[in-house]
């Protein structure tokens, strides 16, 4: 501020040495504001009592990374069927991302592109003997048809996704990529951050803070689980430096500016990549109203826990710093919720337009939008049962949620899937007329922005509505003769 | 600075183009005003420019116990304007009613006319919302002095003995309640409909903020109808839109006058509805109430309250009559009071 004033004052008598005083002045001002601002998550040092080894650094999460790319992988997968021949061979691809494997997994997504280098190509360069089955979501699921575990509805997705063409089933409306992706962006990851990391590994008895998260571990019980939280979280180490749309930018492959935090020229997935739960708080706190903030206040709340736990440089934490500690994941816990929210809110606006796009379309076009409304119901599917694999049971909005959701999306024929028979086989035995199914995405819309306080909106169907009312100012209305 | 604050508050009205006392309507309603004085009396060489003005602004009506009583009950009612506030709300649920209703019908769709051109639906769209807020203020307007509970309220406005713009603040805070409740169901349903027809692609084709057809009623001098000057039109327009001298028989107390000109901005309501009376040329009229209901043209305390006190009385009648002519079912041996 005061360096402005100068350069303002002083312009009609500073030499030129003034001047390159004053710029270096401003620019030693903008560097040492950016180094705090731009705060990390890590390097932290390594605090574990007695450890031995050289390592300095003691955050690691390379676990989580391989699984953000086991799922990216998979989603990718989903859409390899050719219609049922092909579908032992892609049945199997599918399982062994989800499974884990013993041969080393190729990524296929995200893959390196023109412009945009990535550093790993398979899955063990970024962590060994990984799996996704092994932390998903298993409690039940009443969102999805059959009475199912968590895991046996992503099972049923994963069969249905291999014997369908290109991912897509056209008839009952699914596209699996989409479903099992957003699906287990709920099941694995927030489920795993949320119920397990941040919640019973933060009492003071499970993984403290004054042991070895392992035998022989270079990081502390405490230190380790924040880490894994974060990890599934997906945002770059350098999240607080980026706009959400550079975060956007880097999820879609398209800023490799933005991403190559060090400066190497390739993306490296352990740190620079952002995946899943953080791009969909990049793309709220971009898109909609633009008055939300999620990924920066997600952000901020895992690098201030991370650093509450360096702070205690080994030492058990005490009941005061882990209640400190819990309202930093309450706060992640409460933002991520929102996000999965907001995700579901903008997605059941896309299933509200595209229905009355598709009303005018005959033919090819016709065609061409009920694949992108199969698409977006899709990815509303598979965020609506996101939410429902979170730390707290949703009770009666996710039976309202589910019900206008429903098992599948009304198809061409107004007919949508009511359920499976005995062999898993998806029944459609009802009917509803689009404006109906319309009418519930409008319900939904309604149910979750009033449930979660939701304030991005994005493709928020009554949004017309409330600003042209807005336009006419209503107390002028009072005016009589 | 709070007293500057105050006083912004109280005028506010006058500086937003929105409202029909802004100034801007104010200045061109007195143009509007001088060039008919000057124009009708332009064979009497006894009119002169000077004489137009001193007639435009007579003291006798802008400082009559009327006018003076206008200017306090302006003061007073933006106090309650805090009641009409949560309308907007109103009008926003009412609007989302609308429109998760007409998802619930078979025979049309959302959207169904969304490849409109853009010009067309803005334009459709603003008309409709000046016809249908005209007509809802129309079908109001005759209630007021139809029903009697109504009445009580609405001859706060017609106790006026002298008109000047101010005048159309002279209503009952109950009555303004009233009708900001009708703009939000008849402005909310109207955006209902057409955001469910069109899309996204309504809205309003408006000049300071204001509809475009609104701002052109109050250029045209929307100010006179509350005036002494008597601005008529050709009989067949005065058949379309309300001319100032047709408002101003509106407030006349000549029975033949009584309930007649209802409408704001159209006549083609009254015209159909058989309320229409044109104006007469050169026919004084006497504003106000007549007889028993003199006392309400100074009085606040009158004003505000004796309405509150009519509706009371009225209602008790009711109930009593009803009470006297439901038969007793549940003691048929009681003997009636009456038949
Ligand atoms: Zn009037
Ligand atoms: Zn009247």
């Amino acid at each position: 501020m005061s360096i402005t004033l100068k350069l303002g004052d002083g312009r009609q008598f500073m030499s030129k040495t003034l001047l390159k005083l004053t710029t270096s002045l401003v620019a030693g001002a903008f560097i040492a504001t950016a180094a705090t601002a731009a705060d990390t998550y890590g390097p932290f040092p390594v605090t574990v009592k007695g450890y031995e080894g050289d390592k300095t650094n003691s955050v690691s999460y390379t676990g989580q990374i391989a699984r953000h790319a086991l799922h990216d992988s998979l989603k990718k997968a989903a859409a390899k069927g050719d219609g049922g021949a092909n579908a032992a061979e892609v049945e199997a691809m599918l399982l062994a991302y989800f499974n884990g494997s013993d041969e080393d997994l190729a990524i296929l997504a995200p893959a390196s592109k023109d412009g945009f280098p990535v550093k790993q190509s398979t899955v063990n360069e970024i962590s060994k003997g990984k799996n996704i089955s092994g932390k998903f979501y298993n409690g039940a699921m009443p969102a999805w048809p059959g009475n199912v575990s968590g895991q046996e509805a992503v099972l049923h997705m994963i069969k249905h996704a291999a014997q369908s063409n290109g991912g897509f089933d056209a008839e009952n409306g699914y596209d699996w990529g989409q479903i099992i992706s957003k699906y287990t962006m709920g099941a694995m990851m927030y489920n795993q951050a949320v119920d397990n990391y941040l919640d019973e590994k933060l009492e003071a008895d499970n993984k403290p803070n004054d042991k070895p998260y392992k035998d022989g571990a270079y990081y502390t019980g405490k230190e380790h689980s924040w880490d894994e939280a974060f990890g599934y979280w997906g945002g770059p180490a350098h999240t607080m430096s980026l706009t959400p749309k550079q975060a956007y930018g880097i999820a879609k492959g398209k800023d490799l500016a933005a991403a190559d935090a060090d400066g190497d020229g390739v993306v490296d997935l352990k740190s620079e990549h952002v995946f899943g739960p953080a791009y969909y708080a990049a793309g709220a706190d971009k898109g909609g109203t633009q008055s939300t903030n999620y990924m920066h206040t997600i952000m901020q709340a895992f690098i201030d826990g991370r650093q509450l736990i360096a702070d205690a440089k080994g030492e058990a934490l005490t009941d005061a710093q882990r209640s400190e500690l819990k309202a930093y994941a309450e706060v992640i816990e409460s933002n991520w919720e929102k996000v999965l929210a907001e995700a579901t809110f903008k997605y059941a606006g896309s299933v509200y337009k595209d229905i009355a796009k598709m009303g005018s379309l005959e033919g090819e076009e016709l065609a061409k939008a009920y694949r992108n409304y199969v698409k977006h119901w899709g990815e509303l599917k598979g965020f609506a049962m996101a939410l429902q694999t979170g730390k707290n049971n949703l009770g009666g909005t996710a039976t309202e949620l589910n019900k206008l959701i429903g098992y599948g999306p009304v198809t061409l024929d107004n007919t949508y899937v009511t359920g499976i028979d005995a062999d898993g086989n998806f029944l459609r035995e009802r009917r509803a007329t689009w404006s109906d199914y319309q009418l519930q995405m409008l319900q939904a819309q309604k149910l979750l922005k009033d449930t979660f306080g939701l304030a991005s909106l994005t493709n928020d169907a009554t949004a017309d509505l409330e600003s042209l009312a807005g336009k006419l100012s209503s107390d002028s209305n009072a005016e009589t003769d | 600075m709070e007293v500057w604050d105050n006083l912004i508050w109280i005028v506010q009205d006058f500086v937003d183009p929105r409202k029909r006392v802004f100034v801007g309507y104010l200045f061109l309603s007195l143009v509007i005003a001088f060039v008919w004085m000057w124009w009708v009396g332009r064979r009497n060489p006894d009119n002169t420019k000077r004489s137009s003005l001193r007639r435009l602004f007579d003291k006798r009506i802008f400082f009559s116990n009327s006018a003076k009583a206008d200017y306090k009950i302006f003061v007073l009612n933006r106090l309650f304007s805090g009641f009409i506030s949560p309308l907007l709300l109103t009008q926003v649920g009412i609007a989302t009613g609308m429109f998760y209703l007409l998802h619930d019908q078979d025979w049309i769709r959302s959207g169904a006319f969304g490849n409109t051109p853009k010009a067309l639906v803005v334009a459709l769209f603003s008309l409709t919302m000046f016809v249908v807020d005209d007509f809802t203020k129309y079908l109001l307007h005759r209630w007021m002095h139809r029903w009697p509970a109504l009445w009580s309220l609405h001859k706060v406005h017609h106790s006026a003995t002298t008109m000047t713009p101010i005048t159309v603040y002279r209503v009952h805070p109950l009555e303004g309640v009233l009708y900001g409740a009708r703009g939000a169901v008849a402005q909310g349903s109207t955006i209902g409909l057409f955001i469910f027809l069109f899309g996204n692609t309504v809205d309003l084709y408006t000049v300071v903020g204001v509809n475009v057809l609104v701002f052109a009623f109050h250029v045209t001098g929307s100010n006179l109808r509350h005036s002494h000057v008597d601005i008529h039109y050709w009989p067949w327009l005065e058949r379309i839109l309300i001319s100032p001298a047709q408002h101003q028989l509106h407030h006349s107390v000549a029975e033949e006058h009584h309930d007649k000109n209802f409408g704001a901005a159209l006549a083609v309501w009254d015209w159909l509805f058989g309320s229409l009376h044109l104006s007469e040329r050169e026919k004084d009229l006497t504003f106000g109430l007549d007889g028993r209901d003199a006392d309400y043209e100074a009085d606040l305390g009158t004003i505000y309250f004796r309405p509150f006190k009519e509706i009371g009385r009225f209602f008790k009648r009711r109930a009593t009559r009803l009470w006297h002519t439901v038969p007793k079912r549940s003691s048929p041996a009681a003997p009636r009071k009456d038949a």
